[in-house]
């Protein structure tokens, strides 16, 4: 094939040539060349580097998010705990002031109770007390104005000595008849 | 050889007789120092240019690098990664990060010398030479040659190369002949024609389109909404060509890969 | 007549590959519309496909201008 063309670009001095011409090889391939060793020498080893220096940057800066994560988990985490802690401590005081409250309303009651009966106990003896004072008391008159009563009834003077004995058995009498 | 015969129409304005003969005048210059073999002309320059801009951008870019990438850093690494990911790791597999500095390089150089034909004042695409195509096929050949070799072993690399395992053995009579010539002929060959003929082609399109704007626009009466036409085609070529230099320069890097490919990993 | 036989070695040199590419990249079009997550490795296989088929309609190109 090459041969073929060898003749075409021969024989066709006007044609496009397909021989190629030693400058124009020897020229092209110099400046390539060089062009080669400068990308090898001073171009590719600052991409390396580069994409090297690149990588270290980015791995360090996902081992910081790694541990920045580690470290909002860890906080979260405390955070939590200290919020059922919290919560706990908010129901506990909640229960016992339950309880308290209940402790005191059964307190007051029984109290109140109490205090109710002592009143009703003081008021009967109270009354008691009023009671056999007046008994005392009204015997006491009672005894003067049957005597009164008497005398002047039976117009005989009795012994105001005998006069009583007689008015505190009939009283008896009474006070065991009623 | 004589082009156009349809648009050299001298009678309508078009004054192309000679402009384009021969074809061979759009790309061959004269070596105005004539040194023997090391003589320089106007295409020597321009590819000398080219991979200057090349490697400067590369120099620039990388001169002081960041973590944190400027815009120009940004854009190379674009490409360095690119070449890395879609290329190298895509085609060849964990291995080819060995080869991402050549095919970055190789790249790179293809498509800048093929920028050169639309940059304003050179307009000439080194690799529109043979010359050119010719040794960027080579170190493909060689590369990918020598990858197999060094990584099957000589003997097991050609033998792998010119008898594929898994055919009946009648069939190597006519495989075999066929295997080594595709592997190792009409693989850096097609690679070769493949750039160079892009290259060709593109600079004629241009060169006739800018030639059409300079032959027609003066004629006012006649030609002239042909010239107008090429004014207005003229950017849509523009932006075309850049598509197929970035196309070939892309093509050329993952045509290598996949030859490299083929020679890390014998197909079974 | 020269003229004549350069259009046509080019024209004949097209026609296989126009209908090839044709074909190749409908076909990795269809693929890509048909799963999208294969995309990248369907777009890899077709640029090499393109590549080998281009260099046909390339070399009657170059044959064309250079006969």
């Amino acid at each position: 094939m090459l041969a073929t063309l060898h003749v075409l670009a021969v024989e066709n001095g006007d044609g496009i040539e397909l021989l190629p011409e030693a400058p124009e090889l020897i020229w092209g391939f110099v400046a390539f060349a060089l062009l080669m060793v400068v990308m090898f020498r001073f171009v590719f080893p600052r991409i390396n580097t580069l994409l090297e220096e690149r990588q270290q940057a980015i791995q360090g800066q996902l081992t910081e998010a790694e541990q920045a994560k580690g470290e909002a988990e860890e906080l979260k985490r405390s955070y939590e705990a200290q919020l059922a802690e919290a919560r706990d401590q908010a129901e506990e005081i909640l229960a016992e002031a339950r309880t308290q409250a209940e402790t005191l309303r059964r307190e007051a009651a029984a109290r109140g109770e109490d205090e109710a009966a002592q009143v009703l106990a003081r008021a009967r003896e109270d009354g008691e007390a009023e009671r056999a004072r007046l008994v005392s008391e009204l015997r006491g008159q009672v005894a003067a104005l049957a005597v009164e009563l008497a005398g002047k009834i039976v117009e005989k003077e009795i012994d105001a000595e005998q006069h009583r004995e007689l008015v505190d058995a009939y009283i008896d009498e009474l006070s065991g008849l009623s | 050889m004589r082009t156009l015969p349809v648009l050299a129409a001298a009678e309508w304005g078009g004054e192309f007789e000679g402009a384009l003969e021969p074809i061979n005048s759009l790309f061959r210059f004269p070596y105005f120092a004539d040194w023997g073999v090391f003589s320089i002309n106007r295409t020597i320059l321009i590819a000398w240019f080219m991979t200057l801009v090349a490697g400067a951008v590369f120099l620039v870019a990388f001169r002081n690098p960041q973590i944190v990438p400027g815009k120009l850093q940004a854009a190379a690494e674009g490409i360095v990664e690119f070449v890395r990911n879609e290329i190298a790791i895509a085609i060849i597999g964990p291995k080819g990060t060995r080869f991402v500095p050549l095919l970055v390089t190789m790249m790179v150089t293809i498509f800048f010398l093929n920028l050169a034909k639309i940059t304003p004042f050179m307009m000439l695409p080194p690799t529109g030479r043979i010359a050119w195509p010719l040794f960027f096929a080579l170190i493909a050949w060689v590369v990918y040659v020598g990858v197999g070799i060094k990584e099957q072993g000589l003997a097991h690399y050609f033998k792998e190369l010119a008898f594929p395992p898994g055919v009946p053995k009648v069939l190597y009579v006519i495989l075999t002949p066929i295997e080594i010539i595709s592997n190792l002929v009409l693989r850096p060959f097609t690679l070769m024609v493949r750039l160079f003929a892009n290259m060709v082609a593109g600079h004629i399109l241009i060169v006739i389109t800018l030639v059409t704007i300079h032959v027609f626009l003066p004629s006012f009466p006649v030609g002239w909404m042909l010239g107008v036409f090429g004014l207005v085609a003229s950017p849509l070529v523009f932006g075309f060509e850049l598509l197929i230099i970035t196309l070939q320069a892309y093509i050329f890097t993952m045509l290598t890969a996949v030859y490299i490919a083929s020679s890390v990993e014998p197909a079974h | 007549m020269d003229n004549l036989g350069n259009g046509l070695v080019y024209g004949l040199a097209t026609l296989g590959p126009g209908i090839g590419l044709g074909i190749l990249i409908g076909k990795s079009v269809e693929a890509m519309a048909r799963q999208p997550e294969a995309a990248g490795m369907v777009r890899t296989t077709m640029f090499i496909g393109i590549a080998v088929v281009e260099a046909l309609a390339l070399l009657g190109f170059v044959l064309a201008f250079a006969i």
